[in-house]
């Protein structure tokens, strides 16, 4: 007989067979109690669309240290903001939804709540205090856990202004005279998109929100072209129109990439953006950085201060995963929120109010070099006289409709018809009401 | 009974090819607001709906003078670079290189290079011109100046396949027709309408076709520089159609301008050969 021999002695090739045997018993054992145990910890899946290097540092890094404080891995896929709502709706539809998804526009949110794919956050949105006009509850049900405003500001060179003698302005003519003023060189007065996307939906209506347009009554008839709004965006028009010939050639193509450029290069004296223009002068051209200034936009008669929203959130898919899911989700807002916040620190402007007294959140070396700008930016959300709006969330309540009017490019093509075609201004805000009429019908 | 790698074959354009065909028509008879939504039969209406619009009229002509003026370009320079490049000379090969060179370059790179080169402000195209104190181009700023830079785009980036094809075809032309013709007196001009071309009918042949079927469904310049803009002036099919189904979400209106549009292609090609059929081009 075959003999091994141990530490201890003589074993036997019948007893190791026999101890095979139970080890591979007791593998098999754990082997038929492991789809179990893969339940209670499947991966939490989640999409992410913030794509700077410190957001995805940061993701990282929450979901290692989750698994290691639960033992539930989170995989994060990370996507650019315009591909997120086709990635959600694909991976639903494959059978395999994300737990977790980043969503910045209330219509597509709108669209997932009215197909029952995500569940309501008020057990997480109601222990806090929110800025103006962010939850955008339906039926007091909150579908979103938004985490900025990014809102579209006005930026202005202090030093420019310092250097001229001009002062903030409070109307149209004001800021007109402005930009004339501080054209020299190759450097133009201002820059506000025209073109059909998303940075001239975003960028250049608040001129409009400030003279009071609103696109859509209590019952969801366009206003529109009515009595009272259309001299007011007519008015709006013209005034563009005005502006149009001191801003660069490329106003039309003119996106997010070429607003930073243009704004931190100092290449134009005023654009538009949220805080990343400070992020971004600080890293490429720090010098530039505290020459900025940031102002609401203003309307005709200097009575009427606007900005325009550019939120973010996320929210929670009806999966077998959702209860796994809010727990992260709890974890994540109460307690990475503020790091998070931190990988954008001037960006990212909280939509949270106790965010802006929490003192991690202003130890940031950012967010105290620019508290001044934050300050502004605070006002602008908790301030009941500035209208905070955009076009996806005009109308009565959060709908699907001023989304479509959005996605369409409805306003921006109303902005084109007046400056590339020199359309009459009225006649231009008739064609889009028209337009925005058979969209939503 | 199919040889077994041929089932492989047949299985796998099933799979891949007619499955995900025949899927995105069907959609175009229906109505969703989403990948994810519930979606109702409608027939024909997301058709009807988009031949009565002028949307789809305009998107379809525009894919016309793109793919008409792109391709256009594309022939008579490819040719033209082509002899030149036929020709013996120092350098030749290199030149041969760097002639090819735009075909290598992925398109997401060539169009963004062009349009920073371009930017109103910071171009080195506007810069360098304000510097000679030429006025500025507006290059994406009007309708025609949109389709105008488009097309250059397309024809800089595609114009060396057609060339290099041709160069090919040009050093398969017997050398005795050349000294057929000069003997017979003909000039340059005359050997390259009697000799050249009608040796590269064929190949001309071919490559309108492949180009066209290409520019007519060529998405990436047009979405990567003026998303169809302004106003409608460069969208063509493509662009229509991921308007409809990706941004407006209207998936059946979007599946429904695709499928035209491959009909219109189907039409186009079936014409094209009735015409050029292929055995005469031989």
């Amino acid at each position: 007989m075959t003999k091994w021999t141990s530490n201890n002695g003589v074993i036997t090739r019948r007893q190791t067979l026999l101890g095979a045997s139970a080890l591979g018993a007791g593998l098999a054992l754990s082997g038929l109690g492991a789809p179990a145990l893969r339940a209670q910890n499947r991966p939490i899946r989640f999409l992410n669309c913030e794509t700077g290097k410190d957001s995805l540092a940061f993701f990282a890094k929450a979901a290692q240290e989750y698994q290691e404080k639960t033992g539930t891995e989170v995989i994060v896929d990370s996507v650019p903001l315009a591909e997120t709502f086709t990635k959600i709706t694909n991976a639903i539809r494959a059978g395999q939804p994300y737990d977790v998804a980043n969503v910045g526009f209330i219509g597509h949110v709108l669209l997932l709540a009215e197909q029952d794919q995500i569940v309501p956050l008020n057990e997480l949105t109601d222990e806090y205090e929110w800025g103006n006009n962010i939850l955008f509850p339906i039926d007091d049900k909150v579908y979103w856990y938004p985490f900025d405003y990014n809102l579209a500001l006005v930026y202005y060179r202090k030093d420019l202004y310092e250097e001229h003698g001009l002062e903030i302005p409070n109307t149209w003519d004001a800021f007109a005279g402005n930009c004339e003023a501080l054209m020299e060189g190759r450097r133009k007065g201002c820059l506000f998109p025209i073109g059909s996307n998303s940075a001239t939906n975003w960028m250049s209506f608040g001129f409009m929100w400030a003279e009071g347009v609103k696109l859509f009554d209590d019952q969801w008839n366009v206003l529109l072209d009515n009595e009272e709004m259309k001299p007011k965006a007519a008015a709006y028009l013209d005034f563009m129109a005005k502006l149009y010939p001191m801003m660069p050639p490329g106003a039309l193509q003119a996106s997010y990439g070429e607003m930073l450029t243009n704004l931190v290069a100092g290449a134009v004296a005023h654009g538009s953006y949220a805080g990343r223009v400070y992020e971004v002068a600080e890293r490429e051209n720090p010098e530039m950085a505290a020459n900025f200034g940031v102002m609401p936009y203003m309307d005709s008669a200097g009575e009427q201060k606007a900005v325009s929203h550019g939120y973010d959130g996320w929210v929670v898919l009806k999966t077998d995963n959702t209860g796994p899911a809010m727990e992260f989700m709890r974890w994540l807002t109460t307690e990475r929120m503020v790091e998070f916040l931190h990988t954008a620190p001037v960006h990212f402007q909280p939509a949270r109010l106790d965010i802006y007294e929490n003192e991690e959140w202003q130890a940031n070396p950012l967010v105290q070099k620019y508290g001044e700008a934050i300050e502004v930016t605070r006002g602008l959300i908790t301030d009941p006289s500035v209208v905070l709006t955009s076009i996806d969330t005009q109308g009565p309540e959060p709908d699907v409709r001023p989304g479509t009017v959005f996605e369409a490019f409805t306003l921006p093509e109303m902005l084109q018809n007046k400056i590339l075609r020199g359309m009459d201004s009225g006649e231009a805000v008739d064609l889009a009401a028209q337009t925005m009429r058979q969209l939503i019908d | 009974m199919l040889p077994g790698f041929l089932a492989v074959g047949v299985i796998a354009t099933l799979v891949l090819i007619v499955g995900p065909a025949i899927y995105a028509v069907s959609l175009s008879f229906y109505d969703a607001p989403s990948l994810t939504s519930e979606p109702v039969w409608v027939g024909f209406a997301k058709y009807g709906e988009l031949l009565v619009s002028a949307e789809f009229w305009n998107a379809l002509r525009n894919g016309f003078v793109y793919a008409g003026l792109a391709i256009f370009l594309q022939v008579v320079l490819g040719i033209g670079f082509a002899l030149l490049l036929n020709q013996r000379f120092f350098g030749r090969t290199l030149l041969r290189g760097l002639a090819f060179l735009p075909y290598l370059l992925p398109t997401v790179i060539a169009v963004l290079t062009f349009k920073w080169m371009v930017d109103g402000s910071l171009g080195i195209v506007t810069i360098t011109m304000a510097d000679l104190g030429l006025p500025p181009i507006y290059w994406f700023e009007t309708e025609t100046a949109s389709m105008i830079s488009v097309i250059m785009i397309s024809v800089w980036l595609w114009t060396p396949f057609v060339t290099t094809t041709f160069l090919a075809g040009l050093q398969t032309v017997p050398q005795q027709l050349y000294e057929a013709a000069r003997v017979d007196g003909a000039g340059p001009v005359r050997r390259f309408f009697h000799v050249t071309l009608p040796s590269l009918r064929p190949i001309l042949t071919v490559i309108i076709l492949l180009r066209s079927v290409w520019m007519f469904n060529k998405f990436d310049v047009i979405w990567l520089t003026t998303q169809g803009g302004p106003l409608g002036a460069t969208e063509h099919l493509p662009i229509l159609s991921y308007r409809k189904a990706f941004a407006l979400y209207d998936i059946g209106s979007g599946a429904a301008v695709a499928t035209l549009s491959f009909l219109v292609l189907m039409v186009a090609v079936t014409l094209y050969f009735l015409l050029f059929p292929m055995e005469k081009a031989k």
